[in-house]
């Protein structure tokens, strides 16, 4: 009986110090994580989408809430002082495990300006070519609702991949989603003209 | 002296990779470049010595029949520190290393060294144990890494060696080139211990010194230990 509750009191020291240690670590390496991700994942896929913008759309993010609690990054680009097109992240599910792709939308009419993949756990060779230009180059331009052809969309779906190629249509679609509860609001955020002198305002005392 | 003597043995007698054999899953696969050898041996460095170290310290109060399950607490708690501190400033290893740094704690390097030697010694033995073992495995991968970028990709830690003309052997950074290169690596170590052996006068299987006392794993199980 000694033995048992010895044995039981060890091991439960044991775990709870682990998980303190492990809680707390976890809590004071969310920010770095978060900075290792945009710089190594989410930043060159947006350098990708938007070629010649003027602003630095990952600084300049904003965390939107889209209910249940959850918050998603929107990137902004401006081009000639103007907010141009947004950058939200989407995830669809591919054949490994959930695909990531980083698309950028056009605010004026809608479209999609171009799409990169962020992650995906494709099988090489065959469903990871959907990261290749010649798939991705298809979406530019395209109303932001998606859909393959085979759904009576105009995507060409990768032959031998159709489960990895319809992983990328319904990531682009979740963040056509997002894009489409979050317009109003990220058009208020960026384009409205008062508010831009407001924040340079803000800007040029912070600076003197 | 006798810190001296537990930290050296890992360098070369007792070299877990070429030697003992042990923890060939992550030698096999990720040593497709010099670097992600480097980076998961240092992982697994890291792990080791502070593993050893605390179960060396905590050696007194564990019951004896809920060891294992102490030891693989100890292990997992670090690895899981290790892969979120990789995570938050080592992310392009971590990329590359995947899923193979949340299996360190399942690496047989870090219970067998927590069974068989720091749950019996100090805790300076036990941190110069896992030092050189530790040292020994990353010196290890970084070898094969290095020999398998080379053949493989033409390059060291990334950078080019030869010029445009030369054709790499793909398949050294394919999953059969692991094998090549361990079975031609190990081929090269066992004749080195015979021709050692036979100058000192051994027999030629023999290992080195005591024979297959020099591994120490069989002390690690009971019937080993009545025998021993």
């Amino acid at each position: 009986m000694k033995s048992i509750i010895k044995m039981v009191s060890v091991l439960s020291v044991l775990c709870a110090v682990a998980g303190f240690v492990l809680s707390y670590l976890k809590i004071s390496t969310v920010t770095p994580i978060e900075n290792q991700l945009l710089t190594y994942v989410q930043g060159p896929a947006i350098l990708n989408v938007f070629k010649d913008v003027d602003n630095e759309p990952i600084r300049e993010r904003k965390s939107f809430a889209v209910g249940d609690g959850k918050n998603i990054n929107v990137f902004p680009a401006i081009k000639d002082g103007k907010l141009f097109g947004v950058a939200i992240e989407g995830f669809g599910q591919g054949f490994g495990g959930d695909i990531g792709v980083m698309v950028g939308f056009n605010v004026n009419d809608d479209t999609l300006v171009n799409i990169d993949i962020t992650t995906h756990k494709e099988t090489p060779g065959l469903g990871s070519r959907v990261s290749e230009d010649s798939f991705k180059k298809q979406f530019i331009g395209k109303p932001y609702a998606v859909a393959l052809k085979s759904q009576g969309g105009e995507i060409d779906a990768i032959s031998g991949a159709t489960v990895s190629s319809n992983g990328t249509v319904l990531a682009i679609n979740d963040a056509g989603n997002q894009y489409k509860t979050l317009k109003e609001e990220i058009i208020k955020t960026w384009n409205s003209g008062a508010k831009n002198e407001f924040l340079q305002g803000i800007h040029q005392r912070a600076v003197e | 002296m006798s810190f001296y003597k537990e930290f050296t043995k890992g360098l070369w007698n007792e070299l877990p990779p070429f030697r003992l054999l042990l923890g060939l899953c992550p030698v096999l696969a990720i040593t497709k470049t010099a670097q992600n050898g480097l980076g998961m041996g240092l992982a697994v460095l890291f792990v080791l010595v502070l593993s050893n170290m605390i179960v060396s310290l905590v050696r007194g109060i564990i019951p004896k029949k809920v060891r294992i399950a102490c030891f693989i607490i100890i292990a997992a708690t670090l690895v899981v520190a290790v892969e979120l501190l990789m995570q938050a400033y080592a992310y392009p290893l971590y990329q590359q290393l995947g899923i193979f740094v949340p299996l360190i704690v399942v690496n047989c390097i870090i219970l067998g060294r927590a069974e068989a030697f720091a749950a019996k010694n100090p805790v300076n033995l036990a941190i110069a144990d896992g030092l050189g073992i530790g040292i020994g495995f990353t010196l290890s991968l970084t070898f094969l890494g290095s020999v398998r970028e080379i053949l493989g990709a033409g390059s060291i830690f990334g950078v080019k060696l030869f010029g445009e003309s030369f054709e790499p052997f793909t398949i050294m950074v394919e999953a059969p080139g692991a094998f090549i290169c361990l079975g031609v690596i190990l081929a090269f170590m066992n004749h080195l211990s015979k021709i050692q052996n036979r100058k000192r006068g051994l027999t030629a299987n023999e290992k080195l010194g005591q024979g297959c006392t020099v591994c120490g794993g069989c002390t690690a199980c009971s019937r080993g230990k009545a025998s021993a």
